[in-house]
């Protein structure tokens, strides 16, 4: 299990662990079905400690990199 | 007449299915978030009233436009619900119809994006979804409008139906924690108990408000824990955590049922693009030389010359002839010049300016049809972050490039109260296209062979300056709040022309319909004060009244490198709207066309102080529209107050030292 800051972009994983990230963004991501047990991949990193975007069913989603690194994945 | 309600996820095309069931015209774009309020039409043939609300993921809202939605089921009367479902998301999507179902009223589901998800391997057999469901299920392309009718036969013959409303099993628990909140309730006649239950211990924010104001506080906060207990014991989850999951089941079942997927490996034309565009060495360089074609269209390369063919039309033929026909009618010379000095130079003036307008708006529609602005908002986060906002925060500002009433509104879809009014309060710093024919006028007489980059420059300035602010607001006023980010990123589109065009001229046309109304108004009632002095009428016009105006402004704005009357007379009608500063401008100098005038405004201004002067207006004060919708969306007088304020405050201080340093280096 390792922080989603520790994938490399083209790399699928799944979401283990939710917990730490804060109630906002937790709510958002659930609202677009990123939640525990789905399988996302990580399309691409945004400089200087920039944005991740992920995708999860076909679905793009941007989210901070603060953010990502409360996210636990397990890589595929 | 039957009133519908269409609800669905952000970006699902709502809008368009409501533009096609009405015939009107109404703002779309693909990006989560572009309508932010209810919006109403009536359908074709005028059989039922439809009503257009803001997307939204789920009842429970966090952004100021989801809880449009909360408020309008809580609160209006409706007859039935049109829900329309992206058929590539499904599982989200029928989250939200969970929770529609859930409410009892009378419920159709008009299936977008079939296509869409056909090309990513998701086939669904539309039987057995509504079905399973118990409702009417239509495909359709909302952006096309196939499918339309068939909605509206459906809509019309389903308002007849009695529905029940879906009832899931939330578990032991739950479901007592349900019973003792209808116990405390009490009858309810306009929508099920068990909903408002559901959404209460969910933690709805608007609906708690709305159950405080029935119940006593002690008795809707030992509900709440009593059932958060309750829950945690028995099932070891949050309440929210419980209600998601359930509802989830019961969608995953249904989507087992009715979706087959296909395993396609296919690299999507979306991916493609995003893997330039969202690069991480080259997206932020694409982001700005987009923005920099932008402009060279808007001003070199198409724009301009299509505003000097106009412009000379208005000047020659147009004044010519409405001269010709006034003498032959006989008309008075104080009409004549009314006519030919007043509205043709003052309204003429501003018209000359709609083809560039036009052109700036048609971009940034396209940027807005085509899906890049969520791009942008990834790309710009990581700046936004550094001054206290975030990402989101771009979209209002590049809206506010066009207009900024749009531009204030559009902050609404951010999250954080606080980051929304920072927002709000500098989108005004935006270059807006009304702002553009004072540049022309300017940047044509003084800058001529470097036009689009001063131009340029003062958008760049502009963008700089709410950056710069942003970080100074953010480390006082929003002190307290942390920045929060997550944006949906839709796949691209290839936008239709009809739909361009039409949000082109839905745009522009604002900016026509002004000059028809308060430019108009405005240069009849400036040319007026320009004619009439406190010694008469038809006076030499530094004897005039608006003179008089003037002067009283001019020793303050002296400092700037512009301190004659003409000047401040401008400035102060330009409050009305940015543009009436060249209407008055045309008329105080007395001149047929923007030619002559730019030639005689070189004996007024030095390059200097014309530079000083376009930023003085491009950041004075918000015009009158941008501040009262300042005024409505943030409902303080405090706030709306301070936007005038720092406005006038910095662009004194920036030309100040625009105009004194470069007196100083000699300029």
């Amino acid at each position: 299990m390792v922080a989603m800051t520790q994938l490399r972009v083209g790399e699928r994983a799944k979401i283990v662990d939710l917990s730490r990230v804060s109630d906002l963004v937790k709510r958002r991501l659930l609202d677009m079905g990123v939640t525990e047990g789905a399988e996302i991949c990580l399309k691409c990193t945004m400089p200087l400690g920039g944005p991740f975007m992920i995708e999860n069913c076909g679905q793009c989603v941007g989210i901070r990199r603060n953010e990502a690194m409360n996210i636990q994945v397990k890589p595929l | 007449m039957m009133h519908i309600a269409l609800v669905g996820n952000p970006n699902t095309g709502k809008t368009s299915l409501f533009n096609q069931l009405t015939g009107t015209y109404e703002y779309v774009g693909n990006w989560s978030g572009v309508t932010v309020e209810k919006k109403v039409g009536v359908l074709r043939n005028k059989q039922a009233k439809v009503i257009d609300l803001p997307g939204v993921y789920s009842l429970h809202p966090l952004s100021r436009d989801e809880r449009v939605v909360t408020q309008f089921l809580l609160t209006e009367s409706f007859d039935e619900m049109l829900n329309i479902v992206d058929a590539s998301q499904l599982e989200r999507n029928l989250l939200l119809t969970v929770q529609l179902l859930e409410f009892g009223k009378p419920l159709a589901i008009a299936l977008n994006m079939v296509d869409v998800a056909e090309r990513r391997g998701i086939f669904i057999d539309q039987t057995k979804l509504a079905t399973m469901l118990r409702v009417p299920v239509v495909p359709v392309v909302a952006r096309t409008g196939k499918g339309c009718d068939q909605v509206e036969h459906m809509l019309l013959e389903k308002a007849t139906e009695q529905t029940e409303p879906l009832t899931l099993f939330y578990g032991g628990a739950m479901e007592r924690a349900i019973e003792r909140f209808r116990a405390a309730w009490g009858t309810e006649e306009k929508f099920p108990v068990r909903w408002l239950a559901i959404q209460f211990y969910e933690g709805n924010s608007y609906v708690r408000d709305y159950v405080a104001e029935k119940l006593p506080e002690a008795t809707w906060r030992s509900l709440y824990e009593q059932a958060e207990k309750e829950v945690q014991q028995a099932e070891q989850m949050s309440l929210a955590q419980l209600i998601y999951e359930r509802r989830r089941s019961f969608v995953k079942e249904i989507i087992e049922q009715s979706v087959q997927r296909k395993e396609i490996e296919r690299v999507t034309l979306t991916e493609r693009i995003d893997a330039v565009v969202t690069n991480k060495y080259v997206g932020i360089p694409i982001f700005l030389l987009a923005m920099y074609v932008l402009f060279q269209l808007t001003f070199d390369w198409i724009g301009a010359p299509l505003s000097d063919l106009l412009d000379a039309f208005f000047a020659g033929p147009l004044t010519d002839s409405m001269t010709a026909v006034l003498k032959a009618i006989g008309a008075s010379e104080f009409i004549r010049a009314l006519i030919v000095d007043g509205i043709i130079a003052g309204v003429g003036g501003v018209l000359v300016f709609v083809p560039q307008i036009f052109i700036l708006f048609f971009f940034i529609s396209f940027l807005e049809d085509s899906g890049y602005m969520a791009r942008v908002a990834l790309v710009m986060d990581r700046l936004m972050e550094a001054v206290g906002l975030n990402g989101k925060a771009f979209i209002p500002l590049i809206i506010g490039f066009g207009c900024n009433v749009p531009g204030v509104m559009a902050a609404r879809t951010i999250e954080q109260p606080r980051e929304r009014l920072v927002t709000m309060l500098l989108t005004p710093l935006m270059s807006c296209s009304a702002r553009l024919p004072v540049y022309a006028l300017f940047v044509g007489a003084f800058f001529a062979t470097h036009q689009a980059l001063v131009v340029l420059s003062l958008y760049v300035l502009g963008v700089s300056l709410a950056l710069i602010l942003a970080k100074l607001f953010s480390l006082t006023i929003l002190k307290e709040e942390s920045s929060v980010f997550v944006v949906e990123l839709p796949p691209y589109r290839m936008p239709q022309w009809q739909a361009l065009w039409r949000s082109t001229w839905d745009k522009g046309k604002g900016f026509v319909k002004k000059a028809g109304t308060f430019i108009f108004g405005g240069s009849v009632a400036i040319w007026l004060l320009s004619y009439v002095g406190p010694h008469g009428v038809n006076v030499n016009m530094d004897d005039s009244f608006l003179a008089m105006i003037g002067s009283v402004l001019a020793p303050l704005l002296a400092p700037l490198g512009f301190g004659t009357w003409q000047a401040g007379a401008a400035l102060l009608t330009g409050f009305l709207a940015k543009e009436v500063v060249v209407s008055t401008m045309n008329i105080i100098y007395h001149v047929p066309d923007v030619e002559s005038l730019q030639g005689l405004m070189a004996s007024h201004f030095t390059a200097l102080s014309a530079f000083s002067f376009m930023v003085f207006v491009l950041l004075y004060v918000p015009c009158l529209a941008t501040v009262a919708t300042i005024y409505k969306e943030t409902r303080s007088r405090k706030w709306t107050m301070f936007s005038i304020g720092y406005a006038l405050v910095l662009a004194y201080i920036v030309s100040f030292v625009i105009y004194q340093a470069g007196s100083l280096f000699g300029f």
